[in-house]
């Protein structure tokens, strides 16, 4: 009995000391993210003014906002959603209903998971390579396709995951009432997984629209205002950058507040899906 | 293969040829109609043989159990049925199984239309994440374009008939994924009768449930089988001897034993079926 109870002490003693470093741990993660937090609401805020919304960047010295940026990261942002999701839908269903287990399946996972993790600079110069050079200018086009490229191993991997943890059982019990297999995927298995997809686009969409490096080689910015995408289009995420690198408080200001926007977007973004997902979802 | 079948079938050719049950029964075998035969079944996983030339009728409108070891080959038989395996490339059947006289291994059959004649209902309850209704009415929708108010028809006779209508009729539009382990079996039961299938293929329907659940079930299996070819697998003795009308006992990939059930429990002809069902082994 002594031995046992021995035993019981050195385990609950072990469970103490990774439990008070998981804790840590999570402390340190959220005071930085605290800390971020807090030094955009201080900044940003101050910056958030009618103003910001409806005027266009300024020159130095003068008054102005970030209308023009807004509108730019807006619409890149939505149409590298728009057409990066579906290829990565279709490119993680294949995987994960069609080829799970052979090699070509694996081969297309592993090349996603190599895309994944690419810089997104890299993929900026290759559009460089593939756009810009060819039209000779930079283009809200090049922009939106570099993002485009940035969502597809995202929402691909997304999908893959979700899709292969819907139970099989499932799949065999649409199977038995002689559904046809597009159908058991698109009604049954997207259903299943459909809230752990919209999360990967929610991330997809987080992480294109802080995204900087692809679009200096690809739109670079605007300081007025345009709508054509086949120019060079003001963004947040190099307005932010440019803004930030100055030595005018006005710009700086401007920066702060670009980024503030950027993660409140995002979060009312996250919040909004997980709020549609759970009420378009099944009640549990 | 119609959709929507007639209850007397196309063609039922060799009614005389393979007596359903040993001649020591011709009574029986001269009033029953044979709606599968098995003949020469021989089944794989990869190179490992799980059912070896098995040979076996089964009855129209009759309840036939399934029952055996784990690892008999009994589940495996059940999926050849529907030919389930299908879904899995390293698994294949070789030899005949005559549904209605036409060879379901036939590679030119289609699956789907086959699968939507033999509804099939899984150990596990899998209620689609949709709602109860949609849940039955998926089914009915894939073969089948019904105005609104003859589709709220069906999915009420399918959920009356599963015995789970007074429960749900009030939250048809509640998630499937919400209802107790028992109705969710009934729900998938009511789903698979409601495509108005020919054949019932049940497999170990009750094992995950409450002896209360189980026992609406297996009412509800003698009520079906007035209209059903019922093909049931158990891994309760008992269940069997219950709810089947024919009992075929299987080991290691062999049928050892097929007969009515009550010759199967109470004079059975094969030493390991004896051995078996007084719990010598098993």
């Amino acid at each position: 009995m002594a031995k046992d109870l021995a035993r019981y002490a050195r385990r609950q003693r072990k469970n103490g000391v990774i439990l008070g470093l998981s804790m840590a741990a999570t402390g340190v993660g959220l005071f930085f993210l605290g800390a971020i937090l807090y030094a955009l609401l201080t900044e940003g805020l101050a910056a958030i003014r009618p103003s910001l919304f409806t005027q266009m960047t300024p020159a130095p010295g003068s008054d102005g906002g970030l209308l023009n940026a807004i509108y730019g990261s807006a619409i890149m942002t939505l149409v590298g959603t728009v057409v990066g999701t579906p290829i990565g839908i279709l490119v993680g269903t294949y995987i994960a209903e069609y080829s799970r287990n052979n090699r070509l399946g694996q081969a297309i996972q592993f090349i996603n998971d190599v895309l994944l993790s690419a810089p997104s600079i890299i993929v900026g110069l290759f559009v460089y390579q593939l756009m810009v050079v060819p039209m000779g200018h930079f283009s809200g086009w090049a922009g939106s396709t570099t993002l485009a490229i940035l969502v597809i191993p995202v929402v691909t991997r997304t999908t893959v995951d979700m899709l292969v943890l819907v139970p099989n059982a499932l799949r065999e019990a649409a199977a038995a009432l002689g559904t046809p297999k597009w159908k058991i995927t698109v009604s049954v298995c997207y259903r299943a997984a459909r809230q752990g997809m919209l999360t990967g686009i929610m991330l997809a969409v987080a992480r294109i629209s802080g995204e900087t490096a692809p679009l200096l080689f690809t739109v670079l910015s605007n300081q007025f205002w345009s709508t054509d995408m086949s120019h060079s289009i003001a963004n947040l995420p190099v307005v932010i950058s440019n803004f930030a690198l100055s030595p005018y408080p006005d710009w700086q200001r401007l920066a702060w507040g670009g980024a503030l926007l950027i993660t409140v977007t995002i979060l009312i973004l996250n919040i909004t899906a997980r709020t549609l997902a759970s009420l378009g979802g099944a009640k549990q | 293969m119609q959709t929507n079948p007639s209850p007397v079938g196309p063609s039922r050719p060799s009614l005389t040829t393979t007596p359903i049950v040993p001649p020591s029964d011709p009574v029986a075998a001269g009033k029953l109609v044979e709606k599968i035969q098995i003949k020469d079944l021989r089944f794989y996983y990869k190179k490992f043989e799980a059912l070896k030339t098995i040979n076996l009728s089964l009855a129209d409108k009759k309840v036939t159990a399934f029952i055996g070891p784990s690892g008999c080959g009994k589940s495996t038989l059940l999926r050849v049925l529907n030919r389930m395996y299908a879904l899995y490339p390293e698994q294949r059947a070789e030899g005949e199984v005559l549904v209605d006289g036409a060879n379901i291994l036939d590679p030119k059959i289609d699956l789907n239309l086959l699968r939507a004649k033999i509804g099939m209902v899984f150990q596990k309850p899998t209620p689609f994440p949709m709602s109860i209704f949609d849940n039955i009415a998926f089914g009915i929708n894939l073969y089948e374009d019904l105005p609104r108010a003859e589709l709220e028809d069906r999915v009420e006779q399918a959920l009356r008939r599963a015995a789970l209508w007074t429960e749900v009729k009030d939250k048809l539009k509640q998630s499937g994924l919400g209802l107790s382990g028992g109705q969710q079996q009934r729900l998938c039961i009511a789903r698979a009768i409601a495509v108005k299938p020919e054949i019932l293929l049940l497999d170990e329907p009750c094992s995950a449930l409450d002896p209360i659940s189980t026992q609406k079930i297996e009412e509800l299996i003698s009520e079906l089988k007035t209209d059903y070819c019922i093909v049931i697998v158990t891994h309760s003795m008992q269940q069997a001897a219950r709810s089947s009308d024919y009992t075929a006992f299987m080991y290691l990939g062999e049928l050892i034993e097929f007969n009515d059930t009550e010759t199967v429990f109470t004079n059975p002809h094969n030493k390991r079926t004896e051995d078996y069902i007084t719990g010598r082994f098993g």
